[in-house]
């Protein structure tokens, strides 16, 4: 077998790169993107999926500790820190998304954290950033290597492909493992990929990311111990290609030149502003807008007068749900999110709580949509576009199409907007002290001498009555 | 009623843009109609008494097996950077034992974990067709999590050993969904892929969730599955048994919390993929309630391959085609056989990219190449736990061989563990040819070792690493197995 040494490569970049290569445009962008995943973690600390992943890994003790998000007083295992905070990230959908499709944040960020708190040397906030972007890095490399990874999926769940490799990556990086180790870990990691698309959708969801984060962490550990995989492993279609259709891996050049080309330079992530599939972000605007119009000449907005809702969108199972009946179901649904805004004039975080999915208003509005997948409506994330249509008993039709969402890579959320959401959803759990105190950190990443600093603002509550979850349950 | 109502209405969805209203909801089977579902079923209900004596014969022969070899793999290296990894992440949690460890005990999920890989470490567990390693999956769990389950209300040695069926059954059932399934692996290691599924349906069995409990357990399991097979012949392959051990476990125990997944993980839905994702062609089949008289386990049809020797399933092809050459060379003269007589050696075997290995590096590839596993077998009359220690593998003698090994693909040769043979034609230097075949080795399902060889593999490995009394108390509670009270007595004798 021909030797391309592609795992070779990415082995060498993960030990060689420095933080000399970041640039200002990626350190701004991984920067935004790090106080992103925090606020959307923080929030999801109080879900049930969360709670109930917590409850499980307070089962396992440790000496080393590692802090729990929004938690004053419960700390776990590194490695269950990693997972539950994972959850938390991608609990309510709300991370971040790239292009090609993943959320690489929520794989990375948790893993990072938990070790970090766990090293004998303190770890510099520019440490903690260049490990990162890494992962970040990683992810994007190994997208790269199919066409498949370009459309939206319907396989595997590519966060649970790429992202234990950039956790594994990222955790290598932070460990300072040899280029050799670099590369086991990698292989290690491989092991653990892949989960099926058809978790997506359900409570099982947010274990995607949690699971990324924790055993790429873990292939990190292992590969410092000695432990080797196969050193060939992206090189190989029976290696990381099995989990493509089509894989074309190509190496990591100039890992250690000032040269070196971050892909997140040239491609941007997406932040949502709704806690759904991002594909509901482009319906959203499209509906509100098409809300708009029906308002502006009707003179006001009536339910009862619209006959028929149509919605022209790309053609993707797993979000193309007319009925949905648990929380998880209404953040893949672009029925539901449609009708949500329709009906509410915004869609927001509590438009996802079972008492507004079984609205009787909104059930009603839903048995009107029927969804169109017109030819050229690709199921992409660069490309796709949303259109919706409302017809009125008076024969009236109301049409606004979204091509690019606020928040998307091509209109990105505006620093004010990113750190207001942040603001908003870090002081449902933690205290003025604490949600600013992180935004000043990773503000100021960069300069940071010991990131440690971080998790005690992460564990800042404005609660004390969050200590209902903190007694051991064997 | 519900079904025929689709099947009319079906044809018209392909139009896509039609009026979806309320009728959207029938697209969708009823929840107790899917495959995923009548699985939830079948795992919360099967019996003790559904188990007929075959297959309580055959499994308790397979726990024995699983046992002895993941306690001669407490000696390898794998198995002890992986408990050294546990044991330096976590505090000791004085839970479950470790196998031969004296004293070593660690969360369950770790237990498992640490297990699993012993079982694997030297690849000398058991293989069923279609192909992988079902037992070293999932005895570890139930092994595990009975050490968890408080000390008044222990399953029995009968809850065990259905606990431990239900395991085989679901990965055998589940291969059977593929043809892909049925060959050699290419893509993912089969162990990765069902095995986790077996584990988690095993734990759910014993921790007696209700239906719809063990529908997301093997729901929460298939995203916690799939490993590339780039990694076999690697030392992170055992790993692979560890991890699908562990994981399963841990699906059930979240499970059990509460935690849910895709109803219809099992199911095929075009364009979202289930467990369907770690296959090229796939057709499920609902499986059948355990109190019909319909449902057989899988164990009593197909029965279970027993390695002779730490390697793979494959090897034991060529080494008893190539032990059979050596028998005849060794009644030529004298009794060891020299590489100068030997001018070249031919072997026909079935085409499988990660068992032709002409040059093994490693312990890991030695155990995983046609050539290495014939040429030993040619020098030394058979292959032994030996064979693959440093020493052995760098033998001059054995490289001198391995230099002269030219490997043939017959298209009559499938890579196929229930249709492939083995041949090996060595040409010697005064002219002679010798051949030897094996189309089904002594330990294949279709010449099973007899219980006098399963037990001598079992008191050869078990005695690694246990005092002898303990040996025999092992091969005595298992043959018990199903008449055990309290299955603390097989616990207790494992270390």
């Amino acid at each position: 077998m021909l030797r391309k040494g592609i795992t070779e490569s990415f082995g060498a970049a993960i030990h060689a790169l420095n933080s000399t290569q970041l640039t200002d445009g990626v350190i701004k962008r991984s920067k935004r993107m790090m106080l992103d995943t925090l606020g959307v973690g923080l929030l999801g600390t109080r879900t049930v999926v969360f709670n109930k992943a917590l409850k499980y890994s307070q089962l396992f003790m440790s000496e080393e500790r590692s802090s729990v998000w929004g938690k004053s007083d419960i700390t776990l295992p590194p490695y269950y820190a990693a997972f539950v905070n994972g959850i938390a990230v991608h609990s309510m959908d709300f991370d971040d998304t790239w292009h090609p499709a993943t959320h690489p944040s929520g794989a990375v960020l948790p893993a990072l954290l938990a070790l970090a708190e766990t090293l004998p040397s303190q770890t510099s906030g520019l440490d903690l950033l260049l490990a990162f972007n890494v992962g970040i890095e990683v992810q994007g490399r190994l997208m790269r290597f199919s066409k498949e990874a370009y459309n939206i999926p319907e396989r595997f769940h590519p966060p649970s492909v790429v992202g234990v490799m950039g956790s594994a990556a990222a955790s290598a990086k932070l460990l300072g493992l040899s280029p050799a180790q670099c590369s086991h870990a990698l292989a290690i990691a491989a092991s653990s990929a892949g989960a099926p698309l058809a978790n997506a959708a359900t409570q099982t969801k947010p274990l995607h990311i949690g699971n990324a984060a924790r055993r790429g962490l873990e292939a990190a550990q292992l590969a410092k111990m000695g432990l080797e995989g196969n050193p060939d492993i992206l090189d190989l279609g029976r290696g990381f290609g099995v989990y493509y259709t089509d894989y074309s891996p190509s190496a990591m050049a100039d890992s250690t030149s000032s040269d070196f080309k971050w892909i997140l330079e040239d491609q941007d992530v997406a932040f949502k502003r709704i806690p759904a599939h991002l594909g509901m972000h482009w319906v959203v605007d499209a509906a509100l807008a098409a809300r708009a119009k029906l308002e502006d000449t009707a003179g006001n907005f009536d339910l009862s007068q619209i006959r028929h809702v149509t919605l022209r969108v790309p053609p993707s199972k797993y979000v193309d749900c007319p009925l949905p009946a648990s929380e998880h179901q209404a953040r893949h649904s672009f029925q539901f999110n449609a009708c949500s805004a329709l009906l509410d004039n915004k869609v927001t975080v509590s438009s996802f709580s079972e008492a507004q999915i079984n609205r009787q208003a909104l059930k009603e509005l839903l048995s009107k949509v029927k969804v169109e997948t017109p030819k050229g409506n690709q199921p992409s994330f660069d490309k796709m576009y949303c259109e919706v249509e409302l017809q009125t008993y008076q024969g009236k039709s109301y049409v606004a199409r979204c091509d690019t969402f606020y928040g998307h890579w091509r209109k990105p959320l505006s620093q004010e907007d990113l750190v207001e959401k942040f603001s908003v959803h870090a002081s449902s759990v933690l205290c003025t002290e604490g949600v600013e105190g992180v935004i000043d950190v990773i503000g100021n990443i960069e300069r940071v001498k010991e990131c440690s600093v971080l998790g005690s603002y992460l564990r800042m509550t404005s609660n004390q009555h969050e200590q209902l979850y903190s007694s051991r349950n064997l | 009623m519900i079904s025929t109502l689709q099947k009319i209405i079906r044809p018209v969805w392909a139009v896509r843009g039609l009026h979806k209203s309320a009728v959207e909801v029938l697209k969708h089977p009823a929840p107790e109609d899917t495959v995923t579902a009548s699985f939830g079923k079948f795992i919360s209900e099967v019996k003790p008494q559904h188990l007929s004596p075959m297959v309580l014969h055959r499994s308790k022969r397979m726990v024995l097996d699983s046992i002895g070899v993941g306690l001669i793999g407490s000696t390898t290296d794998v198995f002890e950077l992986a408990l050294q990894h546990c044991q330096h992440m976590y505090a000791p949690d004085d839970i479950s034992s470790v196998y031969g460890r004296r004293g070593t005990r660690l969360s369950p999920t770790l237990a498992a974990f640490v297990n699993g890989v012993a079982t694997h470490s030297m690849d000398f567990d058991d293989t069923w067709h279609p192909a992988t390693h079902p037992s070293g999956a999932v005895l570890p769990a139930v092994l595990a999590l009975s050490d968890m389950m408080p000390a008044n209300s222990k399953p029995s040695g009968l809850d065990f050993l259905l606990a431990f069926n239900v395991g085989i059954e679901i990965q055998g059932r589940l291969m059977r969904f593929s043809n892909e399934a049925h060959n050699i692996p290419k893509r993912f290691h089969p162990p990765s892929v069902v095995g986790t599924m077996g584990s988690a349906a095993a734990c759910a069995r014993l921790l007696s969730l209700d239906h719809s409990q063990c529908s997301h357990a093997l729901a929460i399991a298939a995203s916690l599955s799939g490993a590339p097979m780039a990694n076999a012949a690697t030392q992170a392959k055992p790993l692979h048994i560890g991890n699908a051990s562990r994981l399963g476990l841990e699906a059930a125990l979240l499970a059990s919390r509460g935690l849910e997944a895709s109803p219809l993980v099992l199911d095929a839905v075009a364009g979202v993929a289930g467990f369907s994702a770690f296959y090229e062609d796939y057709v499920p089949q609902p499986i059948k309630s355990p109190s019909d008289d319909g449902h057989r386990f899988l164990l009593e049809e197909q029965d279970m391959g027993f390695k002779r020797f730490p390697a793979h399933l494959g090897m034991h092809w060529v080494a008893d085609a190539a032990a059979s050459v050596h028998k005849i060379l060794v009644g030529f003269g004298p009794g060891t056989v020299h590489p100068d007589q030997v001018q070249d050696i031919l072997l026909r075997v079935p085409k499988s990219k990660y068992i032709n290995r002409p040059f093994p590096d490693s312990e890991h590839e030695a155990r995983h190449s046609f050539q290495f596993n014939a040429c030993s077998a040619l020098l030394d009359g058979e292959v032994t736990v030996q064979s693959f220690t440093p020493a052995a593998i760098m033998r001059p003698d054995l490289l001198a061989l391995l230099s002269r090994v030219r490997v043939e693909h017959p298209q009559d040769n499938p890579a196929n563990f229930n249709r492939m043979y083995g041949e090996v034609q060595v040409s010697l230097v005064g002219g002679d040819i010798l051949k030897g075949r094996c189309d089904t080795f002594y330990g294949h399902w279709r010449n099973p070792l007899t219980n006098e060889s399963l037990r001598k593999k079992f008191r050869n490995n078990a005695g690694e690493v246990l005092p002898s009394e303990k040996v025999e108390n092992l091969v005595d509670v298992v043959e018990e197995l199903d008449r055990l009270g309290d299955c603390r007595d097989l616990l207790s004798q494992l270390q």
